[in-house]
């Protein structure tokens, strides 16, 4: 049982997406079962017959079909005449031998994500799978169905079977892992002995020791509460996902930074703050007030958001620069929609001035959106987003994908924002960057909030993104 | 009574057949508009073969070979050309119109000769049964291929792989491709089945429900076939359901239009539309269709 | 103009008279091979549309209800909206118009009457056009069903109107008794002052969709129904709103027809426009101006279909082919990018995720 630790983009995937032949190596060696792979003939096929099964992340069962079925329609082993009795009954054996209990008639689409997981790891195992790889296998799962999945893991432990599991908690690695390699930036950092390997040393090797400790900005003065949210619960894509009673207050000037690892709530978070998702509880305050949780309200109340993400940030691919800049303001908006009419002579001009100030390449507003690179792109959506000079801003993940000058760009203004007054929070999956911005650092962990302690080093915050508390 | 189900029964063939060949292909994923078209060019060929050879069956095969042309056309468009499933199928609709328009000019100048017709046959004892004998087992061999046909998918799609990874085709082309189903080879193969199949229900018309051939001569029969294929909530035996009570409202129109009661018949003629409507409105759960129908299917890049 | 935009309007234009041009040619190869003379027909064709002041009247005439049907399919299309209806949203408003005229008020003034049944024509159109959006929106049911089947419908309850309610006095035969002359459309010879409200009609169309708010947040939830909801933009109402305008156009189609046309309603009104149509907008490439064109290229295929029956013997059927051709050639021709922008499958009740 071997867990593979790293943080987002340090290569875990990836890597699994080599042994399970999607992506074609540029060097380097396999061996499978005790013999050599050739990576010409290397494919998934190949693979699942080499006893190699993958368990995603995010399922990939026909939804609509019932576990049984889901078993039975890939693969070439089996009559030509099905007969569903008949599969039942030999798919039923199959997970009472493994501990898998998974309703077998409902379609996948009913199940829990738990049962969903486990017919996977079924379908797996009904193809022969000796090696199996599971990608954050606990991310949907509850406490409860942990358990159940270790054990059931420990059960093919014991058959002979090998468990490749990526993994980015600790606990998880405690329990059941007999040995752990860390990944860091596309390195394979270390491989250790899973027990008897305590979460600082762990923490350390997944963030580098490289990483300057935590210091709260001397003695800068921060002005009110302007963005207040008050035991914010949300319903969540998984369990993990799911927000629980949020508490962050964010001052006037103060960049506050939400590290974490992804699927923590990350999106949760940011599709409640902008007013696409509806809270099951709590509040949202901007300078006070508490605000409708809706796209336009809080818009109206100066909440602006900015995602690294180019729908969610609310930019048409097919539109051009000049209507992209002005979309959030359709229903409102009278310097670019008087009286419900579109003035495009406005627009241009408000999106070649945006276009100089800030660099835009090619500074034409009337060039679609889609032909601008990363960084332009997100330029128009800084510009949009920070002008007007916004109550507070939550920039989610804002230098997702660009290159090193874009992403310093964003940085300058999410300071500058910041340095005028206004209220940044600031959640990232890239911890350098929460580090390098934030006069005050907290976790998401699970949907919930953690405190990360000043002076913190790069091994306690590692341990706490682990699920551990700093020790 | 029993001439009322006879009737039901020959009505609903032509619905049957041509349903059944959509349920095939949008249980794979892909809604074909375009069945209107095919079966009128379904109808046009098995016309034209069958008074050119004198012989009833070979029309019917001629017919089902025009279908399945028709369909590699559709294929062509949906899945090489990359054009809209619903633009193609518009296309074809407006290309039999005029295809068959100008054959049948061509070919009779107005005035088609009589062909050789598929005519009914009993079965043996069963057709001397009291009350139904005549009306279930005297039938056109279209009555009794839509039947056996049903029968054959329902079996098919429920109990063989092949049945069961359409099914996954139509459900989730993305899990099916990562299993390693052949998403494109189904979805094509589907097409050409349904389309032969609208062929062949075409040239019902022609040949067993009237003895001629008429411009646009469907009159809308392919639209009520993709409105069966739904209220059959896209099973085989639903379909059949579907298709006798769209065939037994007909059959009723005409009846009381001679009986000249008091119901116009525009309310029975309107009946099956707005009941599928309301199902359509109201159905719960598994009466979904497909899940991935009418999506162009484009493996990401690796 | 500037220039990259006349680039695109030329570059646009070549497309569509190219795709015009190869369904021509189809259909002259079609009509070669079958022992028709492809000469004499063209000619037919081309004369019996446009080589007298008779011909054009008749491709007038004919462009007319193309032109609001190709509308109302073209604002549709750019929400992502596939609407089929366009033959039975028309078919419902030459119905309530005719209720208007010939049994609400036929004895109201022309100034009052005519208004009237417009304003009753749109609305009944958009009653459908909505019917659709509303199963769309709250139950998930595809708009391409559910406008193909209320095309039936509209079909039946015209024949239950001209059978029924509607009859005319006489009772002798199913249509509705002759329009009042108050209702008829003021006309010039043949061509009524629908072809007029048609053409003010596109460039408010033009105006709508490229210049107000409302058409703005059309575009947007059409490319891209997630961004627009990040935007503040509800997919889910401006789908509705397009599909009731869209009906409310084709509606008007039907208004137009009966109080400019035929003065009366009866069954076997529309000869496809509603389907034809669709062809019309993919020609336009979705654009409310290039609709104008694009409705007279069609109408004057129909218009001279008659004349190359007549005079060549070749069925008015051959031109659907052309319009067949077109469709595909028009759509092809934009190199695998959709016709009509596909609406987000999230739009329907699953929410952002």
């Amino acid at each position: 049982m071997h867990a593979l630790l790293g943080e987002n983009g340090a290569g875990k995937s990836t890597l699994m997406n080599v042994l399970l032949g999607l992506v074609r190596p540029d060097g380097g060696a396999l061996q499978v079962a005790g013999e050599s792979i050739d990576w010409r003939r290397w494919s998934p096929a190949e693979a699942a017959r080499r006893g190699v099964g993958m368990v995603h992340q995010h399922s990939s069962l026909v939804p609509a079909m019932n576990a049984v079925e889901n078993l039975c329609f890939g693969g070439v082993e089996g009559p030509w005449l099905f007969s569903p009795e008949a599969e039942r009954v030999r798919v039923a054996a199959l997970a009472e031998r493994f501990g898998l209990g998974v309703p077998l008639d409902r379609p996948v689409d009913d199940l829990s994500p738990g049962e969903r997981q486990r017919a996977e790891i079924l379908r797996a195992l009904a193809r022969g799978a000796r090696l199996l790889v599971l990608d954050e296998p606990t991310s949907v799962l509850t406490p409860g169905e942990s358990e159940h999945l270790f054990a059931s893991l420990r059960r093919m432990r014991d058959e002979g079977r090998a468990v490749i599991f990526i993994s980015h908690k600790l606990d998880e690695v405690e329990a059941i892992a007999d040995r752990v390699t860390v990944l860091r930036r596309g390195v394979s950092v270390a491989t250790r002995d899973a027990r008897g390997t305590d979460a600082r040393e762990l923490g350390r090797l997944m963030l580098g020791a490289d990483l300057p400790p935590l210091e709260r900005s001397a003695a800068r003065r921060f002005g009110p509460v302007r963005l207040g949210i008050r035991g914010l619960s949300a319903p969540g894509s998984s369990e993990a996902g799911r927000l629980r009673a949020i508490e962050l207050a964010v001052r006037g000037g103060e960049v506050v930074g939400v590290a974490g690892i992804d699927g923590n709530g990350q999106r949760e978070l940011e599709e409640v703050l902008a007013g696409v998702r509806a809270p099951s509880s709590g509040r949202i305050e901007v300078d006070g007030r508490s605000v409708s949780p809706d796209v336009r309200s809080l818009r109206a109340a100066g909440l602006a958001h900015l995602s690294g993400d180019r729908e969610r940030a609310g930019l048409v691919p097919g539109f051009t620069l000049a209507e992209n800049l002005v979309l959030k303001g359709s229903y409102d908006d009278s310097r670019f929609f008087p009286r419900g009419v579109l003035d495009l002579a406005a627009a241009r001009a408000a999106a070649r001035r945006v276009a100089e100030r800030y660099a835009i390449r090619p500074p034409d507003p009337d060039l679609d959106i889609r032909s601008l690179s990363g960084g332009n792109a997100q330029k128009l959506a800084v510009a949009r987003e920070l002008e007007g000079e916004p109550a507070a801003l939550v920039a989610v993940n804002p230098t997702r994908g660009l290159d090193v000058g874009s992403a310093r760009f964003v940085h300058s203004q999410l300071l500058a924002v910041a340095a005028a007054g206004s209220a940044v929070l600031l959640v990232s999956t890239e911890l350098e960057e929460v580090l390098s911005l934030a006069d005050r650092v907290v976790a998401l962990v699970r949907g919930g909030i953690v405190p990360v302690p000043e002076g913190s080093d790069a091994a306690a915050i590692g341990a706490i993104l682990l699920g551990r508390s700093a020790a | 009574m029993e001439a009322l189900l006879e009737a039901a029964l020959r009505l609903a063939a032509p619905l049957l057949i041509a349903a059944l060949g959509e349920l095939v292909v949008e249980r794979g994923g892909v809604i074909n508009i375009g069945i209107e078209g095919t079966m009128l060019i379904g109808a046009f060929a098995g016309f034209a073969v069958a008074t050119a050879t004198g012989s009833a069956a070979v029309g019917v095969v001629g017919a089902g070979a025009a279908g399945c042309a028709v369909g590699a056309v559709f294929a062509t468009a949906t899945f090489a050309a990359r054009i809209d499933q619903i633009v193609s199928g518009m296309a074809i609709n407006l290309l039999a119109l005029g295809v068959t328009g100008l054959g049948a000019r061509a070919l009779w100048a107005g005035a088609p000769p009589t062909p050789p017709l598929v005519e009914p046959f009993p079965i043996p004892v069963l057709s001397s049964l009291p009350v139904v004998g005549r009306a279930l087992f005297q039938q056109s061999p279209y009555v009794y291929g839509g039947v056996l046909l049903a029968a054959v998918l329902g079996f098919g799609l429920a109990r063989t792989r092949t049945g069961l990874r359409l099914r996954a085709v139509g459900e989730s082309a993305r899990a099916a491709d990562a299993e390693g189903v052949p998403v494109l080879r189904f979805r094509v193969v589907a097409v050409l089945t349904g389309a032969t199949l609208a062929g062949i229900a075409g040239s019902s018309l022609s040949l067993a429900l009237s003895d001629t051939f008429s411009e646009g001569m469907t009159a809308g029969r392919g639209f009520i076939a993709l409105a069966v294929v739904i209220f059959g909530r896209w099973s085989a035996w639903g379909g059949l359901a579907a298709a006798l009570f769209f065939g037994a409202a007909t059959a009723l129109q005409f009846r009381l239009q001679a009986r000249g009661l008091g119901i116009p018949y525009p309310v029975f003629l309107m009946f099956p539309y707005l009941v599928t409507l309301a199902v359509l409105a109201f159905a719960t759960g598994r009466a979904r269709s497909p899940a991935d129908l009418g999506q162009a299917y484009v493996r990401e890049g690796g | 103009m500037s220039e990259r935009l006349l680039r695109v309007t030329l570059s646009a234009a070549g497309r569509a008279g190219l795709a015009a041009l190869i369904g021509v040619g189809v259909v002259a190869c079609v009509l070669a091979v079958l022992g028709y003379e492809p000469g004499p027909a063209l000619a037919a064709l081309v004369s019996g549309s446009m080589g007298s002041g008779a011909a054009w009247t008749a491709t007038a005439l004919k462009a007319t209800p193309l032109l609001f049907t190709g509308l109302a399919v073209t604002i549709a299309f750019r929400c992502g909206v596939w609407n089929i209806g366009a033959e039975g949203q028309l078919l419902f408003g030459a119905l309530c118009a005719t209720a208007v005229a010939t049994r609400i008020a036929p004895g109201a003034p022309g100034l009052a009457l005519v208004p009237g049944l417009a304003l009753a024509a749109a609305a009944g159109g958009a009653l459908l056009g909505a019917i659709a959006g509303v199963l769309k929106a709250r139950r998930g049911v595809s708009e391409v069903i559910s406008t193909i089947l209320l095309n039936f419908v509209a079909i039946q309850l015209v024949a239950l109107a001209v059978q029924g309610p509607l009859q005319e006095s006489a009772g002798a035969y199913p249509k509705s008794d002759p329009f009042p002359p108050a209702a008829m459309l003021p006309a010039w010879g043949r061509v009524h002052l629908g072809l007029g409200v048609a053409l003010a009609s596109a460039f408010a169309a033009y105006a709508l969709v490229f210049r107000s708010a409302f058409g703005f947040r059309v575009r947007a939830v059409g490319l891209s129904a997630r961004a627009a909801r990040f935007a503040g933009i509800s997919p889910e109402r401006t789908a509705l709103a397009a599909l009731a305008l869209s009906g409310a156009l084709a509606g008007l189609a039907g208004g137009v027809e009966v109080s400019g046309v035929t003065g009366q309603l009866f069954q076997g009104l529309s000869p496809g426009t509603g389907y034809t149509a669709i062809a019309v907008a993919l020609l336009a490439r979705l654009h409310p101006i290039a609709v104008i064109p694009a409705a007279f290229f069609f109408g004057a295929l129909e218009a001279g279909a008659g004349a190359m029956q007549r005079a060549a013997g070749v069925p008015a059927v051959a031109t659907q082919i052309v319009q067949a051709v077109v469709i595909l050639v028009s759509v092809g021709l934009a190199f695998g990018r959709r016709a009509a922008p596909e609406l987000d499958p999230e739009l329907v009740g699953e929410g952002p995720s």
